[in-house]
């Protein structure tokens, strides 16, 4: 009996975790396969019967709709560009945290973590006047020192790289939290041991600092990855996809088709389609890692 | 040790407590459905919550409101297609019709509408009832309706000749253009760029008609080619802004957007927030080259289809198709009655700027009722992008239209 009890404990206390994660995250996705592969619309939502499966039609569509490959474009460019960015600069702020005084550690913490909590419609609010052509703050700061006024959001590439701005800023506090712990980790006595031995702090930095820190790194890098690469909320809010579908993102394109078209078993292949890009992005990187560890 | 075993415990009996507040909750909703006395009625106005007290002190009823913002109802209604679980009574936007018609969410009213006396289909406005038909049904009851005109500055239009507002299109083309002559920064009128039933109109203005027989080659029409030109030249010429540019009503007051078209909320928004404007506005109603018809919006009432209180939600209808509480109603939101011995009640009758809302009423259309509307109006809003700001030809954009356009037709 005790053996018995032994044994089942472990799978006792994982259970709440498995049937959580079944319903609500492996029933869904394979649920949204099978209509991947149908025609589902409202009228099939209401009356199941009149669904019928198209095989592999909504895919071959997918890949010829221009909307769709610009959205691809487009969040490939969100991506390339904002993942760095993102990473580079949470830990620049975190590095920067862990050298100054304890009270504004403190202070600035909360400061940088502000934006990560803060409901995105507000946000959107804020800087809706912030890039406004005729009387945002920027161009207004800009007009300052005889700089014509930049079309923030009505520029194809510029609003990208408007939206690439405002995600890195509220995306920073929770890397930069991550980071920060990783770093303020690093026992004092490398460092000590380094000074003694002469080393700059280049030296601590590129030899002590960033390989101590280098699973955070990982971690941070697989996760803003995935969520650079499921980019919505800030088009969604910000452009609505817009100027000439400029911003629109892969992940806005499926809520596009899916809430705005009920076109759900159209939105359901574009999403099965971002959902086997992050796998194999994290794969890449999973590998890449096992490398670099060999 | 003392501390973690606090905790424990502390955390034990947060959990036990949510644990039975919730089971409470869902208990609660569970006798909700099942009594008859309680009305569960979704709507997009914050205010009926209040304006249903009347009712329920009326007859006794629990009505059960339950609000949500426009924005977030298509996706709720969504959902209760999807579960079929829905309200008793709920509102719809007038675009929805065909939509969520296709799909069978609502109840079919005809067989019900002979045994109340407000729901005689003749007492309200005969392009609302139209909008709220599906295939032979009648799928809603008109609650209010809603309608474009211009809103234009009166001392600024006076001084390029037009002090009672241009009339046709031409007369719009003519003023914007003298408006915008007046320097950078200066625009003749503000064209709606994201309202996607706006094109249609323009296109009705132009003589077309939309034929549900022909489809897609309703597109290929040389008058709504028109419509599309006359739609591309106030951008061409930067009569109207191509950008986001000001806050509209700072734009209005300050007079470099002088002229845009709006609904009836509109009137009172202008009243409370630019009052220094007063006297200085007025409302026209759609310019016109062969026709000034306006699109017919607004809301309608309807029952879910599953819905097990019919008898009770056809009363509450009843109460509030009544001309009496629809003039209760404008007065609380200034929302226009879609009933029409409403109308005659002397609070609208006496305001000027809400006559023009009245006179437009007469000149309206139903937008094509058909369930892929939505999806054609808003890829024609994208559509149309393309030629202004991409500088895209019109006649290739067309033709790629009426191409997406058959595609959506034939699915």
């Amino acid at each position: 009996m005790n053996s018995f009890k032994m044994k089942i404990t472990p799978f006792l206390f994982i259970l709440p975790a498995v049937i959580l994660l079944t319903i609500f995250t492996f029933l869904p996705i394979i649920i949204s396969l099978v209509i991947s592969f149908t025609d589902m619309d409202l009228v099939g939502l209401g009356n199941l019967s009149s669904v019928q499966f198209v095989g592999v039609e909504n895919f071959v569509r997918l890949f010829q709709d221009e909307v769709f490959l610009q959205s691809m474009g487009n969040t490939f460019f969100y991506v390339v560009i904002g993942v760095p960015l993102a990473v580079s600069t949470s830990f620049i702020i975190a590095l920067a945290l862990s050298n100054v005084s304890n009270w504004m550690s403190n202070t600035f913490r909360v400061i940088f973590y502000m934006p990560s909590i803060t409901n995105i419609v507000a946000i959107a609010v804020v800087w809706g006047f912030l890039y406004n052509e005729e009387y945002g703050l920027f161009n207004y700061i800009l007009s300052l020192v005889n700089i014509d006024a930049v079309p923030w959001l009505n520029d194809i590439l510029i609003a990208k790289i408007s939206l690439i701005i405002l995600a890195v800023w509220k995306s920073n506090g929770v890397s930069m939290l991550i980071f920060l712990a990783a770093i303020q980790s690093i026992p004092k006595t490398y460092y000590e041991a380094a000074e003694i031995d002469g080393a700059n702090w280049w030296h601590k930095l590129t030899k002590i600092t960033i390989p101590s820190v280098s699973f955070a790194t990982f971690f941070v890098i697989v996760t803003t990855l995935i969520g650079w690469l499921q980019f919505f909320e800030e088009p969604f809010v910000m452009t609505e996809g817009g100027p000439l579908n400029g911003t629109n993102s892969i992940a806005l394109f499926i809520y596009q088709e899916g809430f705005q078209y009920n076109e759900f078993g159209y939105g359901a292949a574009a999403s099965f389609v971002l959902f086997v890009i992050v796998i194999i992005a994290t794969a890449i990187q999973f590998k890449l890692r096992k490398k670099e560890n060999l | 040790m003392l501390k973690q075993k606090m905790s424990f415990v502390l955390f034990l009996t947060v959990a036990i407590g949510a644990i039975v507040l919730l089971s409470a909750c869902s208990q609660d909703e569970e006798q909700q459905s099942e009594s008859n006395d309680t009305l569960t009625v979704w709507t997009m106005s914050q205010d009926l919550e209040k304006f249903v007290t009347a009712y329920e002190e009326e007859t006794g009823v629990t009505v059960d409101v339950q609000s949500f913002p426009w924005d977030n109802a298509h996706e709720k209604l969504l959902t209760a297609v999807a579960s079929g679980e829905g309200p008793d009574v709920l509102q719809i936007g007038s675009t929805w019709v065909a939509e969520f018609g296709e799909a069978g969410t609502f109840l079919d009213l005809s067989d019900h509408i002979g045994d109340y006396e407000n729901l005689d289909l003749n007492n309200f406005y005969e392009e609302a009832v139209a909008s709220a038909q599906y295939k032979d049904q009648t799928v809603g009851i008109p609650w209010y309706v809603d309608t474009r005109v211009l809103y234009y500055r009166t001392d600024i239009l006076a001084e390029v000749g037009y002090p009672d507002g241009p009339e046709t299109w031409d007369d719009v083309l003519d003023a914007s253009r003298q408006l915008a002559d007046r320097g950078e920064g200066q625009y003749g009128i503000e064209f709606p760029r994201t309202d996607e039933n706006f094109p249609f109109m323009l296109a009705w203005s132009q003589g077309w008609e939309y034929n549900e027989a022909e489809g897609a080659a309703n597109f290929g029409k040389s008058e709504f080619k028109e419509s599309v030109e006359l739609y591309n030249t106030f951008f061409e010429e930067e009569l109207s802004q191509s950008n986001d540019g000001k806050e509209l009503y700072q734009a209005f007051s300050d007079g470099s957007k002088p002229m845009y078209f709006s609904g009836p909320w509109e009137i009172d928004q202008l009243r409370d927030q630019i009052p220094e404007l007063d006297g200085k506005w007025d409302l026209k109603v759609m310019p016109k080259t062969e026709t000034n018809d306006s699109m017919i919006g607004g809301a309608h009432w309807s029952i879910f289809h599953n819905s097990d209180n019919v008898d009770q939600a056809l009363d509450f209808i009843n109460w509030m198709s009544d001309p009496e509480t629809q003039v209760d109603w404008y007065e609380t939101r200034n929302e226009l009655p879609s009933n029409l011995q409403a109308w005659e009640d002397p609070i609208l009758a006496k305001d000027d700027k809400v006559n023009t809302f009245g006179k437009q009423l007469e000149n309206t259309r139903a937008l094509p009722v058909i369930p892929e509307f939505n999806q054609l109006s808003e890829e024609l809003i994208n559509y149309l992008e393309r030629i202004y700001r991409g500088g895209e030809d019109v006649d290739t954009v067309l033709e790629e239209y009426q191409e997406e356009a058959a595609r959506i037709l034939n699915k």
